[in-house]
Formats: structure tokens, C-alpha cells, sequence
């Protein structure tokens, strides 16, 4: 305890944190109504249902929620698979091991935002 | 009837003739109301003199007892033999802590951590110390639970990140330290953030909530390291983004 060590872990920290409220609160909410709600309500006709779907997903307010949604849930992944490991003893792998977790959520967000400015 | 007895089977280590630690069993009567504190201090008395320990209040009150009861942390003078008869109780001091002799600990490293959160109100220079500082029963209301630490470092020997990292500040000593940043008559919340904010402060812990669980003054140090991560995030992003301004 004689040296302190100058730490960035609020950043990364509240990313996790904002991803937790995501993936605990908002996915399986959006899995629910995407998934079984939506479907019910629309009828038979699988593709009405598919360009209803489309029309969704393709408004601008519906892009960015999930572009939010996804980033952050990339995040908060990207966090706790870096403390299990760290957990694991790698903690000597320090740098490396954050540009491989959080630079593995860097590129899911990136594809997320590509695939949905796409649509 | 003859008298009952129970087993403990306990750590001795003597420095001066021990090369290593040994277990060396005592056969102690068995009394219901007895806690394992009771058949400690039998042994002291009655067998072996020799075997050396810490306590003090027998009330759970002075934190002095605490030792590794079957592997478990546990204040010696709140645990009762009843509920281990007739199995042997192992009791050893408590660990993540260098042993000095026999149930012994040396705490001199927690006393540095706890000192090194400045664990008393700060007030300006400028205050005026004999004046009284008056707080509503909802100001306290806020610190309070975590004020009832009595120092017996059971969660140190709970915290498995301890048992990794000896230079984390630990649970009791950033619980304390959010105790004083919560009191509305304490202004040393800037002081205490490079020590909170480090690796070795509150980003050291990986909440696994073994502190909480041990706590015998039910302080709940998990949740206030919980709360003090949201305050030092705060005070991160604000001496990033307002690097000028007042932290
Ligand atoms: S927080 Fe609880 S377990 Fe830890 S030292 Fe204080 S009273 Fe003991
Ligand atoms: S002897 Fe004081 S707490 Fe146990």
C-alpha cells in the first residue's frame, strides 16, 4: 500500500454499468416485444410482417435506441470477460488483454453501427 | 453422567522454536452455552498456558477475536460450540494476514491501510473548530450503517481479492473512508479521492460480496465500495472533462 496507482477504471466502469441497465432491463424487453408480441399482433402473413418489421427498425429513433442498446451491452460483455480473466490470473497480460476486450467491443460496435445505418 | 467433551484442534505456531506451524489437539469440556471463546480460554487456563490470542470484550463489541473457525471467519466469543458438537472445530488465525505467533495476527499493514484513508472529519482551515457542526437525523441517517465497523478484519479474511492483491485498501478501511465522504460535516471528500479512485482503492474490488456476508456489525462494506465506485466515476469523468475546475 506504500504506492498508489493512477486508475482509468471509471471509464471503462461506467460503460459496464450503462451496459448492465442494458442488457438486464432493455434486451429482453426488445426480445419480448420483437420476438413474441409484435408477431401475435401482426397476423399470418409472414411477409407484411417482415416489411412492418423493416419499417420499424429503419426509423431513425429506432436505429440509434438499438445502436445504444448494442454498444453498450458490447461493452459491459467486453468488461466482465476481462475481470473473469483477471480473475483467472491473466493479469500479467495488462495492456494486452484490454485492446483484446475492449477492442473486441470497439469492432462489435462498429459493425452494429454499419449494419444498422445500412438497413 | 460423565462430562462431555469436544475436540479443537488448534493452530500453534511459536517463532522462537517453531520452524513450522503445527495443529496440536485440546479436548475441552462441553457446555452448551459456551462459544468457542470460552474453550480457548479454558485451554489457557487449565492446559496450556503457553497458547497465545487476542481478546477482550467477550461481546462482540472490541473486533479482537476474530479467527478462522472451520475455515470461516468468525468473532470467537459469537460462535457457540453447540453448533459444531460433536465435531472438532479447527481454529486457526485469521488468514490473508502474516501469523506472529499462534492465533496471533499482525495487523500493522491494516492499520496503515485504515490511516490512509483519513478516517476523521476534515473541515476547512478556515472553520471554526469549537463551534458545533449540527446534522438532521437523515444526514446521519446516511452514514450510519456504515459507522458500526468495530476493525476485527473478518472481511480481510474473507476478500478473495486480498488473498491475491495484498495492496488493495480492503473493505473496512473504503467502507470507513465512504462513511466519512457521506457525513455532512466532513469536507475531505477531494483528499480521499487519489487513494478511493486507485487501483489499490475501490477499482481493486470484483464484488463478490464475502465482506458483506461475514460482517458480524452488519456494515454492509460491499455495497459502500458499490456507492463509492458511482462517486469516484463522478469524480473521474469531472477531472477529465473539467480538468480546471474543482474536483
Ligand atoms: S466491516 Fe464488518 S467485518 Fe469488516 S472490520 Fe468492520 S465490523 Fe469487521
Ligand atoms: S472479545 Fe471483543 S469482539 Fe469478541
Amino acid at each position: 500500500m506504500s504506492h498508489l496507482t493512477k486508475s482509468n477504471e471509471a471509464f471503462w466502469w461506467s460503460l459496464f454499468s450503462a451496459g448492465g441497465v442494458m442488457a438486464a432491463l432493455f434486451v429482453p424487453v426488445i426480445i419480448f416485444v420483437t420476438g413474441f408480441v409484435l408477431p401475435f399482433m401482426m397476423g399470418d402473413d409472414l411477409e407484411s410482417q417482415y416489411d412492418r418489421m423493416q419499417g420499424l427498425i429503419t426509423m431513425w429513433p429506432t436505429r440509434v435506441a438499438l445502436f445504444g442498446v448494442i454498444f453498450l451491452s458490447f461493452f459491459h460483455c467486453a468488461h466482465r470477460i476481462r475481470h473473469i480473466l483477471m480473475d483467472f490470473g491473466v493479469r500479467w497480460a495488462g495492456v494486452a488483454l484490454l485492446i483484446l476486450c475492449y477492442g473486441g467491443a470497439v469492432a462489435g460496435t462498429v459493425v452494429a453501427g454499419v449494419v444498422l445505418a445500412r438497413f | 453422567m460423565p462430562q462431555e467433551t469436544i475436540t479443537l484442534e488448534v493452530f500453534r505456531y511459536r517463532p522462537e522454536e517453531d520452524k513450522q506451524s503445527t495443529f496440536q489437539n485440546y479436548d475441552v469440556p462441553y457446555h452448551e452455552h459456551w462459544v468457542v471463546l470460552d474453550a480457548i480460554n479454558w485451554i489457557k487456563d487449565n492446559v496450556d498456558g503457553t497458547l497465545s490470542y487476542r481478546w477482550s470484550c467477550r461481546m462482540g463489541v472490541c473486533g479482537s477475536c476474530g479467527m478462522m473457525i472451520n475455515g470461516e471467519p468468525k468473532l470467537t466469543c459469537a460462535v457457540f460450540l453447540k453448533d459444531y458438537f460433536p465435531k472438532v472445530i479447527r481454529v486457526e488465525p485469521l488468514v490473508n494476514f502474516p501469523v506472529e505467533r499462534d492465533l496471533v495476527i499482525d495487523m500493522d499493514g491494516f492499520m496503515e491501510k485504515l490511516k490512509s484513508v483519513k478516517p476523521w472529519i476534515i473541515r476547512d482551515d478556515t472553520d471554526q473548530m469549537d463551534q458545533e457542526y449540527l446534522q438532521t437525523p437523515s444526514q446521519l441517517a446516511a452514514y450510519k450503517d456504515f459507522s458500526m465497523c468495530i476493525n476485527c478484519m473478518l472481511c480481510y479474511s474473507a476478500c478473495p481479492v486480498l488473498d491475491g492483491d495484498p495492496e488493495f485498501i480492503g473493505p473496512a478501511a473504503l467502507a470507513l473512508a465512504h462513511r466519512y465522504n457521506l457525513d455532512s460535516r466532513d469536507k475531505g471528500n477531494e483528499q480521499r479521492q487519489d487513494i478511493m479512485g486507485a487501483e489499490e482503492g475501490v477499482w481493486g474490488c470484483a464484488f463478490v460480496g464475502e465482506c458483506t456476508e461475514v460482517c458480524p456489525k452488519n456494515v454492509n462494506p460491499a455495497g459502500a465500495i458499490q456507492q463509492a465506485k458511482i462517486a469516484s466515476t463522478k469524480a473521474w469523468y469531472r477531472s477529465v472533462l473539467l480538468p480546471w475546475g474543482k474536483r
